[in-house]
Order: C-alpha cells, then sequence, then structure tokens
C-alpha cells in the first residue's frame, strides 16, 4: 500500500511539486533559524568560557563601551570578603583605526549602495566583479569595528584568568613599562583587516597602527577565535582616558576575581548587594541571560515560521481535496473490492505524509545549502551556522508530522464516501 | 445460494422519496449465471449492489452464501467484500498508476501481496491472453483488453459470487462476445455464482436466470428460456 501511496503523488508530478515548495520552504525557514540560532549561542559560549573573572559594569548597561563607573569604587569592591584582585578597566569604541571611523563606513556603505544601483542600470551584471567583496568588507567593517580596551597594567597583572595574555600569539603583552606610552596588543584579525599600506600583508609586531590620528607600536598578538573578542585593542588604560577624553575619576568597568572560581556567582551577588549601582556578571550569568534571550527570540521566530508552516499545511489540505476529489470512482471501487475505511485513510494520510517528508528532505538541503554559501560570506564575523542533527530531524519530524495533519481530513472526507455513490460521482 | 426475501429500498433525493425496490423477491443458486434486465432507473444496479453488500436494503433480507447482509457489521462486509465477491463495472475502473497485474491484486494489497497470490494473478492474466501485458497500465491497454484485467481481479479471489454492472457496455459487440466466452469460462471452472446487470439480451443463454425488473419490482421472467429459472416473486 505504500508504494501505491507514493506512485499516487507521481502520477500528478507537478501538484506534488507545488505542494512541495509550499511546505519545504517553510522547513528552510526553521532550519535556518534554528541553524542562526545555533551559531549565536556556539559564538557566545565559545567567548564566554574564556571569561572566567566577574565584571563590574554600571547596572543596566549592556556592554563596558556603554557603562561608567567610578574609580573609587575599587576599594569598596577590594574590601569585600572573598574578592581576591580587582583591575579597573576603561572600554570605548576606536574613534579612527587607519582613518577608518565606524560612521566613515555606514556612510560608505549607503553611497556604495546607491553607487550601485546606477551601475547595475548602465552596465551588464559581469561588469562588476569584486563587488560584493567590497559591500561585504563595509559590511564587515561596521560590526567588527575596534573597540579599545585600557588596562591599568600593574592590577592586571596579578590576574590569573585574563583572556588577552592567554590568548597571545606573537610578541607579548603589556608590561608596567609600557604605561602612559602609545604601545598596543591586537588580534590577528585587526592585523588582517588593517594590512600594512606598502606591502599589503597583515600588521605583524613592530608595526604601527593609526589610533585616532596617532601612531601606536604593535609589540604583540593575540588570538581568541571569538568575534567578540577579536575586535579589541588592549592598552594602558590611561592611553586610552588620553586618546578619548575619559577622565581620571571614571572607570568602565572592574574585572574581579574571587578567592574560589567555583563561587564567581555567589560573589558577584555580594557585591551587588554591597553596591547597589553596580551590576555584576560572571560567565554563567551572560550565558543564562543570553540564552533567556535567544529563547525568546527563537520563539519569535518559530511563531513566525509557524504562520509559514500553517500556509505549507493548507496548501497539502488543497492538494490533498484535490486528489481526493480526482479519485471518488478510485476510492469506491478500492472499497467494493473489499478496503476498509480505514485502509482509505492510511492510503490518503500515508501520502500526504510522503509529501510532508520529501518537503522535509528538500528542506533540509536547502538548509544545508544555504549554510554552505551563507558561512563563508560571514566567515570574518567569527559567526558560524549550523545544522546539528537535533535540529535536522526536528524539522523532518515537524515537515512529516505538518505533511500527515494535512492529509487527515481529505483523507476522511474519502475514507466517509459510500462505494456506489463515489462511483457514480467519478463517473461523472 | 442467493436469496432475496422482500428487499425494498429507498433513499432521498432533494425533496423527494424515490423508492429504488419494491418488495423484490428471489433466489439464485449456487453456480449459475443470473440477468438482470430492464429499463434505466428500474432499480437493477440498486440490487446488484445491495448483493454486494456496499448499501443496505430499507427493509427485507438478503442472504447469500449462508450471510445475512442486513445484519453484517462495517467490518464484516469489508471482509464479505474482499473474500467472497468479485466486482465487474462498465467503465472497467483500473487504477490508471498499477500495471495490471497489480490491478488484479489491489485487493489484497493493505494486507500485503504474497508471491503465490502474485503467481496467481500472473496465471490468470495469461489465461485470458494478457500473458505479455503483465506490466502494462491501463492506459497502454485496449478497452476490451482492460475488461479482461477487471475479470482477472474479480476472479483471482475465487469468489462465490461475480457481480457484473453492464461488464460489455462500453464495448463493441465482437469484443463483447469476447468479454462474455471469458467470464462465463472461468465463472464455470470457479463454480461462482455470476449476477449480470445488462441492456444486451444477446449475452443470456437458454439456461441463465432472467430477473426482469421495472419500477422496482420484479416482474417475472423473461429472455430466451422463460421454463428455467429460479426466482420466486411474492
Amino acid at each position: 500500500m505504500w508504494t501505491f501511496a507514493w506512485r499516487n503523488l507521481l502520477t500528478r508530478p507537478l501538484r506534488t511539486v507545488l505542494a512541495l515548495v509550499g511546505l519545504s520552504i517553510p522547513i528552510l525557514g526553521v532550519l535556518g533559524l534554528t541553524s542562526l540560532s545555533d551559531g549565536l549561542k556556539n559564538l557566545v559560549g565559545d567567548t564566554l568560557s574564556q571569561v572566567q573573572g566577574v565584571i563590574i559594569l554600571r547596572e543596566g548597561t549592556p556592554s563596558p563601551v556603554f557603562s561608567q563607573l567610578p574609580a573609587e569604587m575599587e576599594e569598596r569592591i577590594r574590601a569585600i570578603p572573598g574578592v581576591a584582585r580587582v583591575a579597573p578597566e576603561v572600554w570605548q569604541v576606536a574613534p579612527s583605526v587607519e582613518n577608518k571611523t565606524i560612521s566613515g563606513n555606514v556612510s560608505k556603505l549607503a553611497a556604495k549602495k546607491i553607487a550601485d544601483r546606477i551601475k547595475r542600470k548602465n552596465q551588464s551584471p559581469d561588469s562588476t566583479p569584486g563587488k560584493m567583496d567590497e559591500t561585504q568588507q563595509l559590511v564587515s567593517n561596521i560590526f567588527d569595528h575596534p573597540v579599545l580596551a585600557g588596562q591599568d597594567i600593574r592590577k592586571h597583572i596579578g590576574i590569573k584568568s585574563a583572556v588577552f595574555p592567554r590568548a597571545m600569539k606573537e610578541g607579548r603583552f603589556l608590561e608596567p613599562g609600557d604605561e602612559g606610552s602609545n604601545k598596543i596588543v591586537i588580534s590577528r584579525k585587526i592585523a588582517r583587516d588593517n594590512p600594512n599600506p606598502e606591502t599589503n600583508q597583515p600588521r605583524k609586531v613592530g608595526d604601527q597602527l593609526d589610533i585616532a590620528g596617532e601612531l601606536f607600536d604593535i609589540i604583540g598578538i593575540y588570538e581568541t577565535g571569538s568575534m567578540i573578542l577579536d575586535v579589541v585593542i588592549v592598552m594602558d588604560i590611561d592611553t586610552v582616558r588620553r586618546i578619548t577624553n575619559v577622565p581620571k575619576e571614571t572607570v568602565s568597568t572592574f574585572y574581579v576575581e574571587g578567592d574560589d572560581p567555583a563561587h564567581n556567582d555567589e560573589l558577584g551577588e555580594v557585591i551587588e548587594q554591597t553596591l547597589p549601582t553596580a551590576d555584576s556578571r560572571g560567565a554563567s550569568e551572560i550565558m543564562s541571560n543570553f540564552g533567556h534571550l535567544m529563547n525568546q527570540l527563537d520563539k519569535f521566530l518559530l511563531a513566525t515560521v509557524a504562520l509559514a508552516l500553517v500556509v505549507g499545511v493548507v496548501g497539502i489540505v488543497n492538494t490533498m481535496l484535490m486528489s481526493t476529489t480526482e479519485r471518488f470512482a478510485e476510492f469506491g471501487v478500492l472499497r467494493t473490492l473489499g478496503w476498509s475505511r480505514s485502509n482509505l485513510l492510511t492510503l490518503v494520510t500515508a501520502e500526504s505524509a510522503y509529501l510532508g517528508l520529501l518537503a522535509g528532505l528538500i528542506g533540509f538541503a536547502l538548509a544545508l545549502v544555504f549554510t554552505v554559501i551563507v558561512n563563508p560570506l560571514i566567515d570574518s564575523t567569527g559567526l558560524s551556522l549550523f545544522i546539528s542533527p537535533f535540529n535536522a530531524t526536528r524539522g523532518l519530524l515537524l515537515s512529516i508530522i505538518m505533511g500527515t495533519l494535512g492529509g487527515l481530513y481529505p483523507a476522511w472526507k474519502a475514507s466517509r464516501l459510500v462505494p456506489m455513490a463515489a462511483i457514480r460521482l467519478g463517473a461523472r | 445460494m442467493i436469496i432475496v426475501e422482500n428487499v425494498h429500498k429507498s433513499f432521498r433525493n432533494g425533496q423527494r422519496e424515490v423508492h429504488a425496490l419494491r418488495g423484490v423477491n428471489c433466489e439464485v443458486r449456487q453456480g449459475r449465471a443470473a440477468f438482470i434486465v430492464g429499463p434505466s432507473g428500474s432499480g437493477k444496479s440498486t440490487l446488484l449492489y445491495l448483493m454486494g453488500a456496499l448499501d443496505r436494503p430499507t427493509s427485507g433480507r438478503i442472504v447469500v452464501d449462508g450471510l445475512d447482509l442486513t445484519t453484517m457489521s462495517e467490518v464484516e462486509a469489508n471482509t464479505y467484500r474482499r473474500e467472497k465477491i468479485g466486482f465487474i463495472f462498465q467503465s472497467f475502473n483500473l487504477i490508471n498508476n498499477l500495471t495490471a497485474v497489480e490491478n488484479v491484486l489491489v485487493s489484497f494489497m493493505p494486507r500485503g501481496v504474497t508471491p503465490q497470490l502474485r503467481a496467481r494473478a500472473t496465471e490468470l492474466l495469461t489465461d485470458v491472453g494478457l500473458g505479455d501485458r503483465l506490466e502494462h497500465r491501463p492506459n497502454q491497454l485496449s478497452g476490451g483488453e482492460q475488461q479482461r484485467v477487471a475479470i482477472c481481479r474479480a476472479l483471482v479471489k475465487d469468489p462465490v459470487l461475480v457481480l457484473a454492472d453492464e461488464p460489455t457496455g462500453e464495448l463493441d459487440s465482437r469484443t463483447g462476445d469476447e468479454i462474455y466466452r471469458v467470464l462465463r469460462r472461468l465463472q464455470a471452472e470457479r463454480q461462482a455464482t455470476l449476477v449480470v446487470v445488462t441492456h444486451d439480451r444477446r449475452f443470456i443463454n437458454a439456461d441463465d436466470v432472467v430477473l426482469e425488473i421495472q419500477d422496482g419490482r420484479l416482474l417475472g421472467t423473461s429472455g430466451k428460456s422463460r421454463a428455467q429459472h429460479d426466482f420466486a416473486q411474492a
């Protein structure tokens, strides 16, 4: 009977294909969105696994760049039982790097888009080689614009879980002798994104980089592998203050290490109780908040996709209803030959389940192609779309369930036909 | 043996109550061929389908091979049709996306087709001259060939009763003759009872039972042999 059901689909190829398109696109949506969500979770998870201390920010601020705390808070934190080390930091978006500013990149992108449109009108598509690379680079520049992290060098030396010193690949990290100087440690990504104009090779230790109109000596290159961390240029805290006009009395964050890293969460709670204006973020808390945010986002995205799925199911219902209406005589004949109502119900439902299975496989294949195409384009961001076996199975099952549900009503209708009436109706 | 006792069948057609059968009584002995004849709308097909348990009489009783069709459950009626009845239709009603041999075996599909059943279907198709058409689809067969496949579909289960509704209605007279020859030969070999609804009396033999029906009533016997009949009228 399953072979018979399969052949029934192949008998009406155009209708089958249209129904498949209707259901496979929502499945592609489900898989695409879950792969994006998984990719983001992996990215943030990788980043946070490297941050093992507690970060103190101003309450309610989303990131260190937006946080401002009084510098004198350092002593009050240090006095809290369980705190072993406290290191102040100043975080600022780099005013400019190699004369590229974040606002300039946005303007350039807009201008580029307009120019592309004009070019497209006047030229054939083949005559714009490298167009994607340039646009891609501009988009990348906006999202990857470097952030300056000014560290109190002496106080950071004692930090055991410091992220950047542990990620050094070339040169050395900041030392007390670098205080107040224009010495920087950059990531490999920043070195690549800002090649030496003379050699067109990535910057290396010993090269200089123009930040806010001043030249800085690159003394070390690190690589954490995280899109979020690898946009940071590390330098002395007073140097950042000088070039970004941050007063001495203000810091962005404090990096705090406790006596026992296993109790960072408890330490964070104590700090928040002692200092009501401060917000403590441990890796697990950030991960939990991020997970909560992602879950909310997932729900929103799934609600959107659910609408598309409903449309897909309606398509299947329509296809199967048309198919069953055309086959009244066939169902009547099958009933006269001894097929039961449940046999007919199974036959028609099997056909729609096959539709669901096929749509799921096509949606999965499209999603795989989508990730293969998109991943190289977003490689520079460190984000990687990923379809887990769990999500692939879930998408496939969802598709089969949707297909089966879509076939239930037409199947029920077909099974309720009186054989004689069905044959007569079909003969008309 | 078929026993039809005072069978009435009514149904609604819109606002109108249609009395398709009005107290029909008849008997057909096992292994005989019976022809139901009469004008269009007289109730011929209704009587045929009631014998096949495709519908239930409004009142009265129909017994086939000792089974009372009027008291059967839905499941029992399915089993009865699957195991004891062979249907042949005017429009052949083969399934287009199945081959000839698969069409013959379609009754068995829900429960699985065994190699023995497949061998029997092949043998039957070969017997009716379609040995080289086993894997052909209906649209690759002529009308006569399609009806021969339909006959095989009806007889592959060795039914006690074969019900045929105008089996040559869409065939030319020569092909119709051939179909009746095949149908009668296979029926005789299997000792199945044959009940045929027809307008065409050319195919009725002298020793056949003829049930002449008009306005839902059995008028009496007619056809080529009035003397040999197995019906009783109330």
